[in-house]
């Protein structure tokens, strides 16, 4: 991982500092993201986040059905 | 520090046509100082955006019903919410990416879309409480909603679309700085100092374990850290270009916003225990601040009503950007504050529709606004576990962040929160599910 420093160049020997705003310096070279591809998941991961998922996807219909219940679409609320 | 402005040409890219800007000083400590000032902003921003409208009621009403029986709590929320979005410091300095397009590069196109679609959702509900808020603060200032409303809308648009983060920036941090006059009120309001300090000592207050306390607990572990911080800090790091020399002083701008908003969280717990002390019973916050203003007087009232509409803003445009800069990085378009609107009509078009439509909702007559606080509230908690196990996940990933990942120490810290918080979900759910699990208060 490659790390410029250029940003924030100091200069101690003429006792001269010199600060740049992130937004004027150089692009810095980050991690390359596109090259890495998918992260490589065993199968208990894997498991553990489609059964995350599902428990989403239950605990969003059950607030809906919460939600409808106390507005009154089901007629328990006068 | 003498200020002085260098420009010269960028090294190894002499051919740009920007020079590389930068201010030349004499001393470390100002060196030191002045990149700290320039890295500043989008920790502060994250956390005190936090404080929403929803913040606000959830800390006044923990205040108005509990006293500062529950400081505690808010104060254990300090080191978890910090914990949290330095992870996101780390991941947004190394990859200089979004939090949406780095679950959708590693986890792949599936988990990316399910997660965006989660966070659209709950940003959405969060917007409309925002605004709802700055409504109900209108009424009580007599103004007009159907004026304050549009005019608060068009004003978040406006300081989002000039093309220039600095300028987004400098507006935010200023909004962000107004809520110190929190501190100014709960000083004002005499705090009683003795019972601040038993109430930092973990404890259940009298009453017990009641389904309102733990509600209550969980409405401000949900209300402290929420989902769409994740993203907008991560983006705002981003958009910003902060450097891998950045990251001690991103740090510090995180734990400073994260000291900021519990402190400020605290002087919202006073005002609510100011109303209970003096025997009002919490409806809003706009109905305490009026119930209050012959004891506290009219400058309290005036300036609690502002500082709803100012935390309605602040988490709007916070929430908005979220939403935008997510959406953006998942399409593929050009997404930057840096950007003139013709050159990311994508990203700005969404930030303002998201604007537009839940100030809409707000002023559609009859909208079940209790209804969707509600399940902001629970939905927000809900998915809140599963987004920070994305985080840890990616954070753990060595092939992505090298050095920069999770030390062993880091991971039981997190792990640690994460299963917390997986509790309160389970808890919440279980609420939902069967309201008579815990007794009555």
């Amino acid at each position: 991982m490659a790390t410029t420093m250029n940003s924030l160049e100091v200069n101690e020997l003429e006792n001269r500092f010199i600060v740049i705003h992130p937004l004027d310096d150089v692009p810095e070279e980050k991690v390359d993201t596109d090259g890495l591809g998918p992260m490589p998941m065993t199968l208990s991961v894997r498991i553990s986040l489609v059964s995350l998922r599902a428990y989403l996807v239950l605990m969003m219909l059950l607030v809906l059905y919460h939600a409808l219940d106390l507005a009154g679409l089901f007629g328990h609320h006068a | 520090m003498n200020g002085k402005t260098l420009t010269t040409p960028a090294p190894r890219m002499e051919t740009e046509i920007a020079p590389v800007r930068g201010r030349v000083v004499k001393s470390r400590w100002a060196f030191h100082l002045l990149t700290f000032l320039m890295v500043f902003g989008p920790g502060l921003i994250v956390m005190v955006a936090d404080n929403d409208a929803g913040a606000v009621s959830t800390y006044i009403q923990a205040g108005a019903q509990y006293g500062t029986h529950l400081l505690w709590v808010v104060l254990l929320l300090l080191p978890v919410t910090y914990f949290i979005q330095e992870m996101v410091v780390r991941l947004g300095i190394a990859t200089g990416k979004g939090h949406a397009a780095m679950i959708y590069q590693r986890f792949g196109k599936w988990w990316g879309l399910f997660s965006l679609a989660d966070l659209e959702l709950v940003n959405f509900l969060t917007l409309v409480t925002e605004f709802a808020a700055i409504d109900l603060a209108c009424s009580n200032l007599g103004i007009d909603p159907r004026f304050g409303v549009p005019v608060a809308a068009a004003a978040l648009i406006t300081i989002a679309v000039t093309g220039s983060y600095r300028r987004w920036e400098r507006i935010t941090v200023a909004l962000c700085l107004l809520d110190l006059v929190w501190l100014y009120l709960a000083w004002k309001l005499h705090p009683p100092l003795a019972d601040m300090a038993r109430g930092l000592v973990p404890g259940v207050p009298a009453g017990g374990l009641t389904g309102d306390l733990t509600f209550m607990v969980i409405a401000i572990v949900g209300t402290t850290v929420a989902p769409w911080q994740l993203f907008f800090q991560q983006s705002c790091i981003a958009d910003k270009r902060l450097r891998y020399a950045d990251i001690i002083w991103a740090r510090l701008d995180t734990f400073l916003g994260a000291c900021m908003t519990i402190a400020v969280a605290g002087c919202m717990l006073i005002a609510g225990n100011y109303s209970r002390i003096h025997g009002f019973t919490f409806e809003d916050p706009a109905r305490m601040a009026n119930n209050l203003m012959p004891l506290a007087g009219w400058f309290f009232r005036s300036a609690l009503l502002l500082l709803m509409i100012n935390a309605a803003v602040l988490g709007a445009t916070a929430i908005s950007l979220s939403s935008a800069w997510a959406y953006g990085e998942v399409r593929g378009w050009p997404h930057s504050l840096e950007l003139p609107f013709r050159k990311a009509k994508g990203f700005y078009g969404i930030y303002a529709l998201c604007v537009a439509i839940a100030a809409g909702a707000v002023l559609v007559p009859k909208a079940p606004l209790q209804l969707i606080i509600l399940s902001v509230q629970v939905l927000a908690g809900v998915m809140l576990p599963s987004a920070i196990i994305f985080l840890q996940l990616l954070l753990n990933d060595k092939e992505l962040l090298g050095a920069y990942a999770n030390k062993p120490w880091n991971n039981v810290v997190n792990w640690t929160i994460i299963i917390v918080l997986f509790a309160l979900s389970l808890i919440l759910a279980a609420q939902v599910a069967a309201p008579n699990l815990f007794p009555a208060s």
